[in-house]
């Protein structure tokens, strides 16, 4: 009864997003106030909706009704209860689903938060959202419905949540993901909205910027939370692979970045408003892009889900008509948009130019590296394959300039600057920056190639230079403490994001330049070295958890004789499907981690083991969360929370 | 003018990158093309599976036509495809078994069963068809890797000279026959 | 010391080598070039992961194979080159340089160049003196009357 009414509201849900698609839209265009204020109502009822039918897979997960479909092949009674409210996403009808919650969501939330808007906009807004809706709503309701039951014949026990998911990974990675994706959208919103009115101007920008960077905040996590789960999952320590589906959430990321900056140049100086306006129509185009690559079949990947091409088909039609009608809307409006407004080249205006431009070239490395190989097969050229080796080249190249002009950026002024003031700060920040990281990497390592050297100058140099920018400008004000509390939440999230990827750049740099491993084998009592610890392997004892069996290999990690740690590396397998996993054995610190992984099981009790030093590893996770902080810390702006008076927006078009 | 030319162009793109998305459903992702069309079978020398002291060379196999086959037991798809093959022996088509060896690993393995394996497969090839002249047994499956082989099963199509034609991953059946093979055979006849 | 230290433990981990160690080699720099190789071949029958990480047949026959070819001295371009030779473009991460793929480098490039130029001559632009002549006061006043029109509208 549940799984059909859970279906049933989710028609619901679908009436009032085709109502809050066609109303408000043409309320816009004809100026009928009262349909247009339907939008907020409607977009609140259709997240109730929606949020109703996802609670009725939760149910169904949580009671084990092996007679839907989904819940039997996705789950199992043996699951502990927060993975059975997991594996309602760990599948592709449930993992929609749940693109759907979120997308209601934001909906509800931009419905709720935007009564400052005039009317005309604000409808426009939650009209197009509307629309979006309505089009996963078709796809669920027709072609991906988590709900279908499998009777009269169902199984008595489910197929069980795939192991590798059953990770506290699995339980944050994707909803942050789909914060993301989604929330994405509602800067597209704004931009078509903006085209459709006309009105491409400051306040648009200032209204989108929050929104904006909320949504990539939660991309940001959730990229991060995914490379890590990655490393600690997989067994192996990697922590990226561009693999495809990887590469569909960076390319939005990538394009979310270059739109925050333009966003801010529109917003406090009315230029590149068309460039702005694009990149809000690409950011959720590449979102889009995305979720069709990893679900329609058309690349091979790990992470990819199974599919059949009618979904395929039906995702690339909304993918054309959302994207496609944007661009067009685009091509016809945006000769009408001007951008006043003059600057020099040496100016803030042009540094963020460049740095867009960096950030598009580097979206477009991705794009291409990861869809030339189809297209490259399409055309009957052969095969070929893109990884690893081009993208690292591709982007060691790119974060040159890119790293120097992110130290110089801030120290620069709009539309103008006296080269004579710039040049101390950046002359100092760069020798301050040479000479600690040539301290550092020289005292610490026998080997330091000139790419290890680079890469990690130019993080310290990103650092330095913020720092000397901070000081700068707390110094203005007389005594820093003051100085410091007068710096705006702006330019915190400033700080906070470029010291953030100064911390990804010397991370990344550092581990894999300096990660060592060793792959052994050992009987129990036997001791291995690697760089300036002792990993004596103790043997191996048998483990049982909720749903899975297996051994530990036991290992205790010395230092200079001192014991420092005692790690259990597994090897599980679970009791249903009879799947192996590996769950490494991970020493965390903040200069380094110690990972170990057991391998197979030898002769004579020996075992197989990996073990792994990897320095600095943490780092890249650190200033990803310092990343995305940077997102969430304009939602405490009080310029965006400022609720306007009532009286004075009522009917105000 | 200029302006609004510019403007068009990022929609134009975006249909462009359609058309080959939409081209990409319709694709099989997983089929890859090898390396070694065009080029002649590698130097081998391996033993027949089933005859004691027999063994096969490159030279051996030059002057017809034939497939070269990659099968093993343990390979349910290779199976299903013998009944077809064994028809296209009937009508004259000539195929040899190169068998390839899934699980024995010299380093952890016993001395291997050679028995065993003689037992398995002619059990199968009478139950299901006998498509094969003869079988090479592929144990370290190292002409399997100077082929380009990563599995079972596998088809290629070898002219009189040697000469690698085609390299078919997965089963021959009527289709595929029909779409890749049979162009290529009619080409050689004359 | 720490400099000592690490150095020293370079000496230990070489010397240990021998024993415990699931590959054998004969210097440092042919078990580099191991690992760079098994990172950058491809798995030809799995869902897309190198022959480093993979469990199938194929990867491991792969693998051993490169172990040998780097035990005989190969280069990595060598051992590289035999196996396109084998399995095609398709098992190296690293795509071959061909008027089909030219656009992996030529774009990126031209796409910088485009976005300098498109500035530069912006600035350009921008600083060219202006002058005001009396059929500007009129298109002027022409377009303001226009604009008061939209608004109303």
């Amino acid at each position: 009864m549940i799984p059909e009414l859970g279906y049933f509201s989710l028609t619901l849900a679908m009436v009032l997003s085709v109502l809050l698609c066609i109303f408000p839209l043409w309320g816009a265009h004809t100026g009928n106030l009262r349909l247009m204020r339907a939008a907020p109502s409607l977009a609140i009822g259709q997240f109730a909706f929606v949020a109703l039918s996802f609670a009725a897979l939760i149910y169904a997960s949580l009671t084990d009704d092996f007679t839907v479909s989904y819940v039997a092949y996705h789950s199992s009674s043996t699951l502990p209860w927060y993975y059975k409210i997991t594996s309602t996403w760990g599948g592709h009808e449930g993992a929609i689903l749940l693109w759907l919650l979120m997308q209601a969501g934001w909906t509800a939330v931009v419905a709720m938060r935007s009564k400052s808007l005039p009317w005309i906009l604000r409808a426009r807004v939650l009209g197009v959202l509307g629309f979006l809706g309505v089009g996963f709503m078709m796809y669920t309701l027709l072609l991906s419905s988590p709900f279908e039951r499998l009777l009269p014949y169902f199984p008595v026990e489910g197929r069980d949540l795939n192991p590798l998911l059953q990770d506290p990974g699995m339980i944050i990675h994707p909803p942050l993901l789909y914060m993301g994706y989604v929330g994405l959208s509602v800067a597209f919103s704004f931009a078509i909205a903006a085209l459709l009115t006309g009105k491409l101007d400051n306040t648009w920008a200032k209204w989108s910027r929050p929104w904006t960077m909320t949504a990539w905040g939660f991309l940001t996590l959730g990229i991060t939370i995914g490379s890590w789960w990655a490393y600690a999952e997989l067994g192996w320590g990697g922590w990226w692979f561009w693999d495809p589906v990887e590469n569909a959430s960076l390319m939005p990321w990538l394009v979310a970045t270059a739109l925050l900056h333009s966003l801010s140049v529109t917003e406090k100086r009315g230029v590149f408003k068309s460039w702005t306006v694009l990149l809000a129509i690409a950011a959720f185009s590449l979102s889009l892009l995305g979720t069709f690559i990893v679900r329609s079949g058309i690349i091979v990947s790990v992470h990819a889900f199974a599919t059949d091409p009618d979904r395929g088909l039906f995702i690339l039609a909304f993918l054309a008509i959302v994207v496609g009608g944007g661009l067009a809307l685009y091509g016809l409006r945006v000769s009408q948009v001007k951008s006043e407004g003059r600057y020099k080249f040496v100016s803030r205006e042009v540094a963020l130019w460049l740095n867009n431009i960096f950030l598009v070239v580097a979206t477009l490395i991705v794009l291409l590296g990861t869809l030339l190989p189809m297209v490259h097969k399409e055309m009957g050229l052969g095969s070929i394959s893109i990884g690893e080796p081009f993208f690292n080249k591709m982007f060691a190249i790119l974060l040159v300039p890119f790293a120097i002009l992110m130290g110089i950026g801030p120290f620069l002024r709009w539309k103008q600057n006296k080269w004579a003031f710039l040049q101390n700060k950046i002359f100092v920040g760069a020798l301050v920056s040479v000479v600690i990281t040539c301290a550092w990497l020289f005292s610490s390592y026998e080997v330091v190639t000139p790419l290890t050297l680079l890469a990690t100058t130019l993080g310290v140099w990103i650092f330095i230079a913020t720092f000397i920018d901070l000081y700068t400008k707390a110094a203005v004000h007389g005594s820093l403490k003051l100085g410091i509390k007068r710096l705006g939440l702006s330019y915190w999230a400033m700080v906070l994001g470029h010291v953030g990827l100064a911390f990804v750049i010397a991370g990344i740099t550092l581990t894999s330049a300096y990660s060592v491993e060793r792959d052994v084998s050992m009987k129990p009592g036997d001791s291995v070295q690697l760089n300036q610890y002792q990993y004596r392997f103790e043997g191996v004892k048998t483990i049982r958890g909720a749903n899975y069996s297996g051994h530990a290999g036991v290992v205790t990690v010395l230092k200079e004789d001192t014991t420092i740690a005692r790690l259990y590396a597994e090897k599980r397998r679970y009791d249903i499907g009879m799947q192996f996993m590996t769950e490494a054995a991970i020493d965390a610190g903040f200069t380094r981690d110690l990972y170990l992984a057991l391998g197979e099981q030898l002769s004579e009790g020996a075992w197989s083991l990996r073990i792994y030093h990897k320095p600095f590893v943490r780092w890249m996770w650190i200033g990803g969360v310092l990343i995305s902080l940077a997102g969430f810390v304009i939602l405490f702006d009080k310029r965006y929370r400022a609720s306007p008076r009532k009286d004075e927006l009522e009917g105000a078009l | 003018m200029n302006r609004k030319l510019m403007a068009i162009v990022p929609l134009l793109i975006f249909i462009f990158i359609c058309v080959f998305l939409y081209q990409g459903l319709f694709a099989n992702p997983r089929e890859i093309q090898t390396g070694r069309i065009g080029q002649t079978v590698p130097t081998f020398n391996l033993p027949d599976l089933m005859q004691d002291n027999k063994r096969w060379t490159d030279e051996q196999l030059k002057g017809d036509v034939y497939l070269l086959n990659v099968w093993g037991t343990w390979c349910p798809t290779c199976l299903a495809e013998l009944d077809y093959l064994t028809k296209l022996r009937e009508q004259g088509i000539k195929i040899i078994g190169l068998y390839y060896v899934q699980s024995y690993d010299a380093d952890f393995d016993g001395p291997f069963d050679m028995q065993a394996l003689r037992d398995d497969v002619s059990n199968m090839l009478a139950r299901a068809g006998d498509p094969y002249q003869f079988n090479i047994l592929d144990l370290e499956r190292s002409l399997a890797l100077d082929l380009g082989v990563s599995g079972a099963p596998e088809t290629f199509l070898v002219d009189k000279n040697g000469t690698i034609l085609l390299h078919h991953t997965g089963d021959i059946n009527p289709r595929v026959w029909r779409a890749k093979f049979a162009p290529l055979m009619q080409e050689l006849q004359p | 010391m720490r400099l000592f230290l690490l150095t020293l433990s370079l000496f230990i981990s070489l010397a240990a080598f021998a024993q415990q160690d699931r590959y054998q080699f004969d210097s440092n720099e042919q078990a580099i070039r191991f690992e760079e190789l098994t990172k950058e071949l491809r798995c030809p029958k799995c869902q897309n992961q190198n022959i480093a990480d993979s469990d199938a047949v194929v990867a491991k026959d792969l693998r051993d194979r490169v172990l040998a070819l780097v035990k005989d001295g190969k280069s990595k371009d060598e051992v590289i080159d035999y196996m396109i030779d084998r399995y095609g473009y398709f098992v190296h991460y690293d795509p071959p340089v061909t008027p089909a793929t030219l656009i992996l480098w030529v774009l990126p490039v031209l796409i910088v160049i485009i976005g300098f130029g498109f500035i530069v001559i912006r600035q350009r632009k921008a600083s060219v003196k202006q002058t005001w002549s009396d059929a500007d006061e009129v298109m002027l006043n022409k377009l303001i009357k226009q604009n008061k029109r939209q608004e109303q509208s």
